[in-house]
Parts: structure tokens; C-alpha cells; sequence
């Protein structure tokens, strides 16, 4: 194919959008730059899996670096979380080298499906959960204890430091390695499940989840990139772009995530991942069953 | 809720080098390599294994060649989150944190034993 101008500059743009909502929502980017790749740009999904595995990390750096500074990452709980997710990205990654082209579109639908019902069911958590201090009064379990777990950060769509104590460090545990899976496997950081698990299992405010994750995806992303790398499965021509675009897109969004209401991400995540899984299933199913669902510009 | 001591001060802030100059120079190194094909635009193959060996990417970069920018870009990218355990890695040694010093050292592990599968295990 060739290299035009207009094909760089569009996958620019569209990576460019990725990143910004990546990092609105503490994904990498990955989980629309896959679906951005195959239904847009009719790329194989092997491809764009390794593409968007590289990009996740591009945009881990560009978000993870802004909230490492702020001190809104718990940069504890996310090494301790790493050694789940990295061992879940090398399960995922090497599972996803063997697995047909169909059966990794209808996990990825399936994933963008559980994370919409997630976010939608968590939306007004936060909010409510901050003003009651229920994160602060919380009683932290043996491992968050003993490794110093518990932080706070400073919110500035709220105006004033959010402490937190973290518990549920086994089902975070558990949760990770499945995230860690899904990235290996998928293409994305896992950071949906990530943040899900902070959020929904460990007392972690979503901000400071998105925060943590975003440091982790990079982590998590690079060792299924790895192994990507080393099968010659990274097209770097394809990358390139992707990886410049969903640095800014990240930059730019990282800028304005601390600034929105949690409801409001929620709200705005729920209705793209309904709309991307529709896209994928009906893509998995053409390949496998010849059956086309009626086209929604995807 | 107490700010966080030296030892976690040192960690946040070697955490948060590494990633702010893994991307800039991986951001510099990939807006190259598209400004070089951009005055003429390559026919480019979806067809795998993409590879370049470590040598001729060394020799390619030498003439701003857009694939060895690339490829250095996408190696030095992958890295730099492996960079950010080791600088962790580092900063809890020198605190002695012995529980996160194993803990980072179990990433390590997990990477190590990635690049030894990819390496000789899946093919």
C-alpha cells in the first residue's frame, strides 16, 4: 500500500483522538486505536494489536509522566499491581501470536462491552464516596498495610486533597492479571480493568485510578510490545503516526481529565464502548459466519 | 495523610524523568522518520515479520534513513517503561525498602523471561 500523505495524516488524526480520550478516561488509547485500525484502515488485526500496544505505551509516557509530577499516581500501589499485569501481558501476548484473526474481534467486543457496563454502573461512585470521606474511612487489609498503600492527591475539579486508604489487594491482584491479559492479548493497557479494579475493588478514587493505571499500561503494554517486537509483527511505518498522534492526544488530555467530573467521563466512555463493540462484533462475525450487520459508520 | 517521604520523593521524581525523556526522544526520533518519507511517499508491505537488524539500523540512522528512525524510536519507546522499573528498582535499594525491592525485582523477572520466550521459546 502506499504511504501517502493523506493516509499518514488521517491515522495521524485519528490517533490524535485516541490519545485524547486515552487519557480522559486512564486507557492508553488502545482500546480505539485497535478497532480505529481494523474497521477504518482495514488493517490485519495482528497488526494493528502491535500497533496499538506500542502506542499504548507512548501514551503511558505522555499522561503517566504529567500524573507521576502531580502525585496523583500512587506509584506504590502500581508496582505492586505490575507484578499481576506483567505476568497477565506475557500470558495474553503469547496466547494472542496462535489465536485466528475472528475469535480476537469478538474478545475484543466482549471486553468493550464489560468495560462500557462497568463505567456506566460506577458513574456517580465517586462523587458521593468523596464527600462522605468514605475512601479516607476506610480500613485498609494486612497487604495495603504493610506496604504503605494509602495516598491522597489534590483535586482541582473538587478544589481540595482527596485522601484515600486502599484495601481489596487480592481481587485487585486477581483483576490485574486479567487486565494484564486482555493487554497481551488485545492490544490495549488494560487500564479499563485496571481502573475498575482500583475503583470498584480497592477504595481508590477514580482520579487517582487513572493516574496509577496510566503508569502501569506502559509497563504493561511493553512486554506484550516485546514480544510483538521480536515475532517482526510492529510495522514501524504504521506506528510511527500512531505513536506521535496518541502522544498528543494524551498530552492534551491529561491537561483537562483533572479538571471533569468523574459522571461525566463515565458517561462519555459508556456510549463509545457500546459503539466500538458493535463495530468489532459485526466485523468478527462477517469473518467467521459470512452474516453483515447493518453498517453504523464504523 | 501524611506527604510522601524521601525515599518515595526520589522514586516519583526518577519515575517521572524517565518517562517525560522516553517520550521525547522517541517523539523526536518518530516525527523524524515521517518527515524523511514524507517528500516521497513508499510503497509500504502489511506483509510480516517487519524486522531490521541492530547494525543496519545503526548504519540507516547514520543517513537519517526513515525505517532505522523508526525502528530506533519503537526500541527506544519499549524501553523506557523497562527503564522506569530499573530507575524504581534503584531508588528502593537505596532506601532498603526490601518489600518493593522484591517487588520490582518480580517485574524484572517477568520481562527477562519475556525476551527470553520471544527470543528462543515461540517459534
Amino acid at each position: 500500500m502506499l504511504y501517502s500523505h493523506s493516509f499518514v495524516a488521517v491515522l495521524f488524526a485519528a490517533a490524535v483522538v485516541a490519545g485524547f480520550l486515552g487519557a480522559l478516561l486512564g486507557v492508553g488509547g488502545g482500546i480505539f486505536i485497535v478497532p480505529a485500525l481494523v474497521l477504518g484502515f482495514q488493517l490485519p488485526v495482528k497488526i494493528a494489536v502491535a500497533a496499538s500496544l506500542v502506542s499504548v505505551i507512548a501514551t503511558s509516557n505522555a499522561g503517566g509522566s504529567s500524573y507521576v509530577e502531580h502525585h496523583i499516581t500512587n506509584v506504590r500501589l502500581g508496582m505492586f499491581l505490575e507484578v499481576a499485569t506483567t505476568l497477565g501481558a506475557l500470558s495474553g501476548s503469547v496466547l494472542a501470536l496462535y489465536l485466528r484473526e475472528w475469535i480476537m474481534l469478538a474478545l475484543f467486543a466482549l471486553m468493550l462491552l464489560y468495560m462500557a457496563w462497568a463505567a456506566f454502573t460506577t458513574r456517580h461512585l465517586d462523587d458521593a464516596r468523596i464527600a462522605d470521606g468514605g475512601f479516607a474511612d476506610a480500613r485498609p487489609d494486612r497487604a495495603s498495610g504493610a506496604l504503605a498503600l494509602a495516598g491522597h492527591y489534590h483535586d482541582d475539579a473538587l478544589g481540595r486533597e482527596v485522601a484515600y486508604v486502599v484495601n481489596g489487594s487480592a481481587p485487585g491482584m486477581a483483576i490485574s492479571y486479567l487486565a494484564g491479559v486482555s493487554s497481551g492479548l488485545l492490544g490495549v493497557g488494560g487500564g479499563v480493568l485496571k481502573v475498575s479494579a482500583m475503583n470498584r475493588f480497592m477504595n481508590v478514587p477514580m482520579k487517582a485510578a487513572v493516574g496509577t493505571s496510566k503508569m502501569m499500561i506502559g509497563i504493561t503494554a511493553a512486554v506484550g510490545s516485546i514480544l510483538f517486537f521480536l515475532a517482526g509483527l510492529i510495522h514501524f511505518f504504521i506506528v510511527a503516526p500512531v505513536a506521535l498522534g496518541t502522544t498528543a492526544g494524551a498530552t492534551l488530555g491529561t491537561k483537562v481529565m483533572n479538571r471533569m467530573r468523574s459522571a461525566v467521563l463515565k458517561g462519555l466512555f459508556t456510549v463509545l464502548m457500546l459503539y466500538l463493540a458493535y463495530g468489532m462484533l459485526a466485523r468478527a462475525l462477517a469473518l467467521r459466519f459470512q452474516l453483515h450487520l447493518p453498517n453504523l459508520g464504523s | 495523610m501524611p506527604a510522601p517521604g524521601n525515599n518515595d520523593r526520589n522514586v516519583y521524581r526518577g519515575v517521572h524523568r524517565v518517562l517525560e525523556w522516553g517520550m521525547i526522544i522517541s517523539t523526536v526520533l518518530y516525527g523524524l522518520g515521517v518527515a524523511r518519507a514524507w517528500p516521497h511517499p513508499p510503497w509500504i508491505s502489511l506483509q510480516a515479520p517487519f524486522a531490521l537488524s541492530l547494525p543496519a539500523a545503526a548504519r540507516g540512522l547514520i543517513h537519517l534513513d526513515a525505517t532505522s528512525l523508526m525502528w530506533t524510536a519503537t526500541v527506544l519507546l519499549i524501553l523506557t517503561p523497562v527503564a522506569r522499573v530499573v530507575v524504581a528498582f534503584i531508588a528502593f535499594w537505596q532506601e532498603r525498602d526490601r518489600r518493593f525491592l522484591a517487588i520490582t525485582g518480580a517485574v524484572m523477572a517477568v520481562l527477562v523471561l519475556t525476551v527470553v520466550l520471544g527470543r528462543f521459546g515461540l517459534h
